[in-house]
């Protein structure tokens, strides 16, 4: 079919739904894959003998680096727990928000129990506002000043607009809109957020573990846990 | 318990420094070569860890120099900032969109990164432990100094004893001559020590940093050695474990010094060869002379503190209780053998075969806290305030221990601890773990 007619009598949710959807997830999929492409750098042959066995001690990391040694976590708790709360919040809304549970039983032909909606609309809230203090640190703290890059802006932004839309749509703020309008927004954000996964650090999510698995394997090799 | 006098790095670096000449290069062809030696030092491993970068700032609160002054340029990942740029610009999938939105390193930023990839760097691994995306930053940083060697612009007291030890096999024109005037003086106080043996099972390494103002060292290695029964001897043409070619980031010059010992040891027929209580020597000979040489080794290197835990367990090196009045210690783990170096037990197993009662600082072990001088950093003048702050940390640490000496197996860690007890009058004792091995043998 002629995608210019098809597209005219469109509404921007069908927009939304369809081909934004799967250009944006085509994106997202052959990115991350070209991007991975840095692994396949040139890797050195290191003919010491090893202390330990790398492929447990990077397989451990994995895990491990999860909850840094006690006596450098005193310093870090507020990145270290912020960080876990804004990911574990947004993955409870990502997948236990029944509206959500119901798009992905759509592509996938099985649901699951979700939260009640009050539970949802509070996570929602306390991420968004997670993300802003995150922000504001990232504006204020000399260390993050220092080393921030616009990929670091632009990434928030586009972690933040799903939250923003989302709970404009689930709590009917619509600011004169129709809701269909604002649902279309959401799903369009969502669309934007998978289109610049690969290109800027929301990239981090895959990149962690080769990342985690070979500095848990450097070390090991040195017969260190990391 | 005795100390061990050792001289003054700092000292030793400027005399050092004295002799260079400034380089002649361009400032184009600085950059291209630090450029060069940056994507030469590129593999797979540091691109995973360069893409990972989420620029959270968590490996500031890891480095004692970030810590002791509050200096945001300190934050670990920062001082691998040329590096980052280089590999997103060159190398990255995504370079073409770097080459729009930035500017190429100019060579004005090359000379901002000594202070922060030499003086700021004692290359301790801390920050590489706690990066929760699991970066092995201290290892890019080791590139970054790659790089502004091949530019000319390691500081001097490095470039400058790199290049005589790289040449002449010496350092401060401390040679084989100089070992064997030292070893003659060592035989003198009816120590022997078998030089220049052409077969032995083990040989032993040490270092001009460690004999150019004392014999102590070598003449408690002998006496250990000695007592233990070892088939081991010290080679003339082989016997410097310290590195300058690592140092100041010159990989032909690293590669040349290690194989000088690796060809030593393959001609005398070593099973095991024993590293000097020379930190940085540890970590480049266990884990980079190999690579380098380009072969598997036939004989295995171990530090000073894994030889004696070593012996310790064969039942061979027998000890009295060393506690004469300063029975409480504490240890200090050298980075470069602990954290880089993966030994962390052999020295406390000593400790407690010498009856000594060993209360650990907070930080020990894996999460050491650097004393400040690693690295080549000692050795630099530049460096001396920030070095100092970062020792307050570690004297600290110390303190509530509560201990009266502190104990440890590596000499830039000596030098650290016995300038801050000089500077600060500090009343503790600082005893390097060979001299008190060697002072209660059974």
């Amino acid at each position: 079919m002629n995608e210019g007619l098809y597209l005219q009598g469109m509404s921007l949710l069908d927009f939304a739904r369809g081909p934004a959807l799967r250009w944006a997830v085509a994106i997202f999929v052959i990115g991350v894959v070209w991007r991975l492409g840095a692994l396949l750098l040139y890797k050195r042959q290191d003919l010491s003998r090893p202390r330990g066995a790398t492929f447990a001690g990077g397989a451990k990391t994995l895990l491990t680096r999860s909850a840094p040694p006690h006596e450098l976590e005193k310093d870090i708790k507020f990145q270290h727990y912020s960080g876990y709360a804004w990911h574990i919040s947004m993955f409870i809304v990502l997948l236990f928000g029944t509206p959500h549970m119901l798009f992905f039983k759509g592509i996938l032909g099985f649901g699951w129990p979700t939260l009640p909606t009050v539970y949802i609309t509070v996570l929602s809230v306390l991420t968004t506002a997670i993300l802003l203090v995150l922000l504001a640190r990232r504006v204020m703290n000399p260390v993050l000043r220092k080393i921030s890059t616009t990929d670091d802006y632009i990434s928030w932004f586009m972690a933040f607009l799903p939250f923003l839309t989302g709970l404009m749509a689930y709590m009917h703020v619509t600011f004169g809109m129709r809701y269909e309008t604002v649902l279309a927004l959401h799903i369009l954000s969502i669309c934007l957020l998978l289109v610049w996964f690969p290109f800027g650090k929301l990239m981090h999510a895959v990149m962690i573990w080769p990342s985690r698995y070979k500095v848990g394997a450097a070390f090991a090799r040195r017969g260190v846990r990391a | 318990m005795s100390a061990t006098m050792i001289p003054d790095y700092g000292v030793l670096g400027a005399r050092a420094a004295a002799g260079v000449k400034p380089t002649t290069l361009s400032d184009d062809q600085q950059v291209a070569r630090a450029k060069a030696a940056f994507i030469a030092g590129m593999t797979g491993d540091m691109a995973t860890y360069l893409e990972s970068c989420i620029h959270c700032g968590m490996c500031a609160e890891a480095c004692h120099f970030y810590i002791a002054t509050g200096d945001a340029k300190y934050t670990p990942i920062y001082k691998a900032e040329p590096l980052k740029k280089v590999y997103r610009r060159e190398l990255a999938p995504m370079r073409w969109l770097y080459r729009l939105t930035t500017r190429d390193i100019t060579v004005e930023d090359l000379a901002d990164w000594q202070e922060l990839a030499y003086d700021s760097c004692t290359q301790c691994g801390r920050c590489s432990l706690l990066c929760p995306m699991g970066i092995h930053i201290q290892s890019m940083i080791q590139v970054v100094r790659n790089g502004l060697e091949a530019a000319g612009m390691a500081p001097a007291e490095l470039q400058a004893l790199c290049e005589e030890q790289s040449d002449k096999a010496s350092i401060l024109g401390a040679g084989p001559d100089k070992l064997r005037e030292v070893v003659e003086r060592v035989r003198a106080q009816g120590i022997e020590v078998p030089l220049d043996k052409d077969q032995a099972e083990v040989m032993v390494l040490s270092s001009a940093l460690d004999f150019l103002k004392d014999d102590g060292v070598v003449a408690a290695t002998a006496r250990i050695m000695n007592k233990v029964g070892a088939d081991w001897t010290i080679r003339s043409d082989g016997f410097e474990s310290a590195n300058f070619g690592a140092l100041a980031g010159d990989v032909r010059a690293q590669r040349r010094i290690s194989n000088r010992i690796i060809d030593a040891a393959i001609a005398t027929g070593a099973k095991k060869v024993i590293v000097a209580e020379c930190g940085h020597a540890y970590p480049v000979l266990r884990w980079e002379a190999a690579t380098l040489y380009g072969q598997e080794l036939p004989f295995e290197f171990l530090s000073v503190a894994e030889f004696l835990g070593q012996e310790l367990q064969a039942g061979r090196l027998k000890l009295k209780n060393a506690g004469n009045g300063a029975s409480h210690v504490t240890f200090h783990d050298p980075c470069k053998i602990g954290r880089m170096g993966g030994s962390f037990d052999d020295a406390r197993q000593v400790l407690d075969a010498l009856g000594l009662k060993l209360t650990e600082m907070e930080s020990h072990g894996r999460t050491n806290l650097c004393c400040g001088g690693g690295g080549g950093v000692a050795m630099l003048k530049s460096a001396q305030h920030i070095r100092e702050q970062a020792f307050e940390l570690k004297r600290e640490e110390v303190e509530r221990t509560g201990a009266q000496s502190v104990v440890t197996a590596c000499n830039t860690c000596m030098q650290s601890l016995e300038m801050g007890k000089a500077r600060l009058n500090w009343d503790k004792d600082v005893v390097n773990l060979v001299n008190l091995v060697s002072d209660s043998l059974a």
